[in-house]
């Protein structure tokens, strides 16, 4: 009895040695890009008002361009909350049809880069919109598109960033209470009640995780800015940090690292703000209901369902066709008719020799390498942070976001500082390696996994816990047998999402990558810079099938995997 | 503990080690993906015994790569291949690169390369007009952007982000009859800035924008394969960049370098140039498909010492003027 008791204090006390080397590895992952940058900032305060960081902060520029900043991600992330939480709850409570692929094809908008999406835009209501061209209203030459515009930015920005808030809201839609709900309809509170009384409170940490998330995506948005806003002057934060990367000398990295700084100041702001929001909603529940939710809607079924129709379209099907028919004519421009129809850039990216195929291995390998080891690093880390929440523990998750919300760029200008030289005693160098990329992905997305597994941990009822814990199970089997399973549909969503990103994934590996390590981002950017935009928008067309179909195979295997793991199946 | 494995295992499989029994020659270029390819398969065919490791990026990433690089005190290249003199020249301030008369430059115009031999200019790659073939006026010259009737129809890079459009300002104010008042004139005519050429190309290919300064082969380039675009030459001048080629003061592998410079410079090395669609630096070589004769292409000059000096206050007047909104 008592060499059992032994036992179990042993494995006990391995398992959170553990628990804590992890910890210990995430800090380094995500603090130390970070703290480099601080130092790069912080190397010239010597010069006083020469520094970098007083020039910075000297400049009004730079508080024009945190302004325009916050302005357009506040903004972004309101129609994004609006969009994603539309979208979720008409899927998780009504009895919309075919729902499973409604919650398919909400996911893939993430898939299309910004800049297609603005561009498809842009042609969509513009002077050579076919569309508006074959009813004869297509605006002259000369007219100024309302796209260009603060609030075009954050329209894009919020479309780009639903299926952030979406999935965030779907895993916590999953676990709500079904008894509740039912036993508040038995007594006669209308729809609306339920919603407002039960549903939203229930939401709030979900709604709290998403809205943050979509925040600093669209913080360290660079395309979508670019392309709208360098046209009116109209600057945000990775812009700003983007000219400053333009200038010469050496001075340029001292810049560009206090600007980042400021950056990393308000994504700690933002997630500071969020953690307190969520420990005071926080409202543990038991985890996953029987059966999903499916309030009548009666007539008003079809207007949801027509209107959820034209918001697909518009963020998913007009961007997706403009790719296409763009990848079928021979140069950009030209436009689509049977004359014109050219295979030409799809032989290009089925041509085996082609550059395409080893970066799609590189991505793929990069992409599902840190999707799976995230996946494992976010369970127990989100434990740890709910279980053993303290003063350092909390800094360190905001600390975790930086990575996220810098410009790709900057955080590849760390890496390089970091790791380019041979490391300390093992002597190797990770310069021009796909390991230096994959790190990098470690410390940008962690934060992307974490962040639904975080709120689905604070909803987690400790009495369950405890519970089995008088019942005699040790600390591991606890944690096997009753927290890894309720966190599992939050921990696969945010290892999804991990991917999605991963997979298209530009500003980071464009710094990093070297010959025969190229990833599907760069060489879609590198052709799209060299004017062959038509192979570019193949080898996208083909990106976003190839994800479909990974999808598709994930739901063929959802028998094998824990119930409610697989996004949109219910 | 299986994470870890898988770890190590990934970290294993990642870091296979290269044979390197040639000697080695690091490249950074800002040449198209293709072309530099090209070059380098070119280059290794004459030279077998060193083995060319190449990246390839846009200039402002390639430098913005080598600073930190250099910052960290790693391993730089041996060779750079970047787009313009004004970058190098702030290179060469920085001693970061190591001079080197090829007796190729003989033949060249002494306008194109360093006379101390800091870099050497392999290319001409000039920024002009671009304009839909929709378009309501054909230019002929800078003034035309200027008309009432192209209001709010013309874009151009800006030089904030990209350094062809950097030396087209600086050589834009050199020309008294243009100078800083025309980017004035072209503001008051609703000009809207781009990051850089390739989204010039992109405003005008689908139709966004009617006319845009753009570089020549992009233009060119595109016209060939059937794209709405035309391109002029203006009368008064284009501005050029030359695309130098430069050898890094640190170079653990001078005598290699020096190779790859008299390579891109030798006749061989122009003859590519002009394959890849380029004006090349060398003078006796006809002009690629597309162009108008040589002799009709008026340069305009360019002190890239001055362009440098000069860079941060152009910078400035340029984001003053069309960030007043």
């Amino acid at each position: 009895m008592t060499s059992m008791t032994m036992h179990q204090n042993a494995s006990n006390h391995s398992m959170k040695g553990l628990l804590w080397l992890l910890l210990c590895l995430v800090a380094l992952l995500s603090l130390l890009p970070s703290l480099r940058l601080l130092f790069s900032a912080l190397v010239d305060w010597r010069q006083g008002a020469d520094s970098s960081l007083w020039r910075v902060l000297n400049n009004r520029a730079t508080w024009v361009a945190l302004y325009h900043s916050v302005y357009t991600s506040g903004l972004g992330t309101l129609i994004s909350l609006l969009l994603g939480s539309l979208f979720a709850f008409c899927l998780a409570l009504t009895n919309i049809r075919m729902k499973q692929i409604w919650v398919f094809l909400f996911m893939l908008p993430m898939m299309i880069p910004p800049q297609v999406t603005a561009l498809s835009w842009l042609q969509l209501f513009g002077s050579n919109s076919i569309l508006l061209n074959s009813i004869g209203l297509a605006p002259e030459f000369g007219r100024v598109n309302p796209l260009y515009s603060p609030e075009g930015i954050a329209l894009l920005l919020g479309i780009q960033h639903a299926p952030l808030v979406f999935l965030a809201l779907r895993t916590q839609l999953q676990c709500l209470p079904k008894e509740h709900i039912e036993a508040a309809r038995l007594n006669g509170a209308s729809l609306w009640q339920v919603f407002s009384h039960i549903v939203l409170p229930l939401c709030r940490t979900a709604l709290w995780g998403g809205a943050t998330i979509a925040f600093v995506s669209a913080l360290g948005n660079f395309g979508i800015p670019a392309m709208l806003g360098i046209p009116i002057s109209y600057y945000v934060l990775p812009i700003y940090i983007y000219q400053a990367l333009s200038s010469f000398g050496p001075s340029m990295i001292n810049e560009v690292a206090a600007l980042s700084v400021l950056m990393g100041i308000l994504a700690i702001a933002i997630v500071t703000l969020q953690a307190r929001m969520q420990r005071r909603y926080a409202l543990p529940l038991i985890g996953m209901a029987g059966r999903s939710l499916g309030f009548t809607l009666g007539k008003w079924r079809l207007g949801i369902e027509v209107m959820m129709g034209l918001v697909l379209f518009a963020i998913l099907v007009a961007p997706l066709l403009a790719l296409i028919a763009t990848s079928l004519v021979p140069t950009m421009g030209v436009p689509l008719n049977s004359d014109t129809i050219t295979f030409a850039a799809w032989r290009g990216v089925f041509d085996v020799q082609s550059s395409t195929w080893r970066a799609l291995t590189n991505s793929m390998v990069l992409s599902v390498s840190a999707a799976m080891v995230l996946l494992i690093l976010s369970l127990p880390l989100a434990w740890l942070l709910v279980r053993y929440s303290s003063r350092p523990l909390r800094w360190l998750h905001s600390m975790i976001d930086i990575p996220y919300t810098l410009p790709g760029v900057v955080l590849a200008i760390a890496c390089i500082l970091l790791f380019s030289r041979p490391l300390p005693i093992l002597e190797i160098s990770l310069s021009g390696t796909l390991t230096i990329i994959f790190i990098a992905y470690l410390a940008r997305f962690l934060t992307v996994c974490l962040k639904p597994v975080h709120s689905s941990m604070m909803q987690l009822d400790p009495a369950m816990e405890e519970a089995a814990s008088l019942a005699g199970a040790n600390f591991s089997q606890r944690l096997i047998d009753i927290v890894l399973p309720l966190l599992a549909p939050a921990a696969f969503a945010g290892a999804l999402l991990v991917f999605l990103t991963a997979v298209n994934e530009l500003t980071v590996s464009a710094l990093l990558w070297s010959a025969g390590k190229e990833t599907l981002g760069v060489v879609i950017f590198s052709l799209d810079e060299s004017g062959n935009k038509v192979l570019a928008s193949a080898i996208s067309v083909f990106v976003v099938a190839l994800v479909a179909m990974v999808m598709l195979l994930l739901s063929a295997l959802s028998k094998y995997l824990p119930k409610g793991v697989i996004p949109w199946q219910s | 503990m299986s994470k870890k494995n898988a770890l190590a295992a990934l970290l294993l499989t990642i870091m296979s080690a290269s044979a390197a029994a040639k000697s080695t020659l690091n490249l950074y270029t800002s040449q198209l993906n293709d072309d530099a390819q090209m070059t380098v398969n070119a280059f290794e065919k004459a030279h077998p015994d060193i083995d060319v490791k190449w990246i390839r990026d846009g200039t402002t990433k390639l430098t913005a790569r080598l600073q930190a690089e250099l910052a960290a005190g790693a391993a730089t290249p041996d060779v750079l291949l970047l787009a313009d003199s004004v970058t190098m020249e702030s290179l060469k301030n920085q001693n970061l690169l190591t001079p080197y008369k090829s007796p190729q430059t003989a033949r060249f115009d002494s306008a194109l390369y360093d006379k101390d031999g800091y870099y050497s200019g392999t290319k001409l790659i000039t920024t002009g007009i671009a304009y839909h073939s929709k378009a309501p006026v054909k230019p002929e010259s800078w003034n035309d952007l200027l008309k009432p009737e192209v209001k709010n129809m013309t874009t151009l890079p800006s030089p904030l982000y990209s350094g062809a459009a950097q030396i087209h300002q600086a050589a834009l104010m050199n020309d008294p009859q243009l100078g800083w008042a025309y980017y004035e004139k072209l503001k008051e005519n609703g000009a809207m800035p781009q990051s850089g050429n390739g989204a010039v190309m992109t405003a005008i290919a689908s139709g966004s924008k009617a006319y845009g300064v753009l570089v020549d082969y992009m233009a060119i380039r595109e016209k060939a394969k059937g794209a709405p675009i035309e391109f002029v030459f203006p009368k008064e001048g284009v501005s050029v960049v030359t695309e130098p080629v430069a050898i890094m003061s640190n170079s653990k592998n001078p005598e290699a370098a020096k190779a790859f410079v008299d390579f891109v410079l030798s006749p061989a090395g122009q003859q590519l140039v002009l394959e890849q669609g380029f004006l090349p630096a060398d003078a006796s070589l006809p002009v690629p498909q597309g162009f108008p004769p040589r002799d009709s292409i008026k340069l305009m000059p360019l002190d890239a010492a001055k362009a440098l000096a000069d860079t941060e206050a152009n910078k400035k007047r340029f984001s003053d003027l069309f960030g007043d909104r």
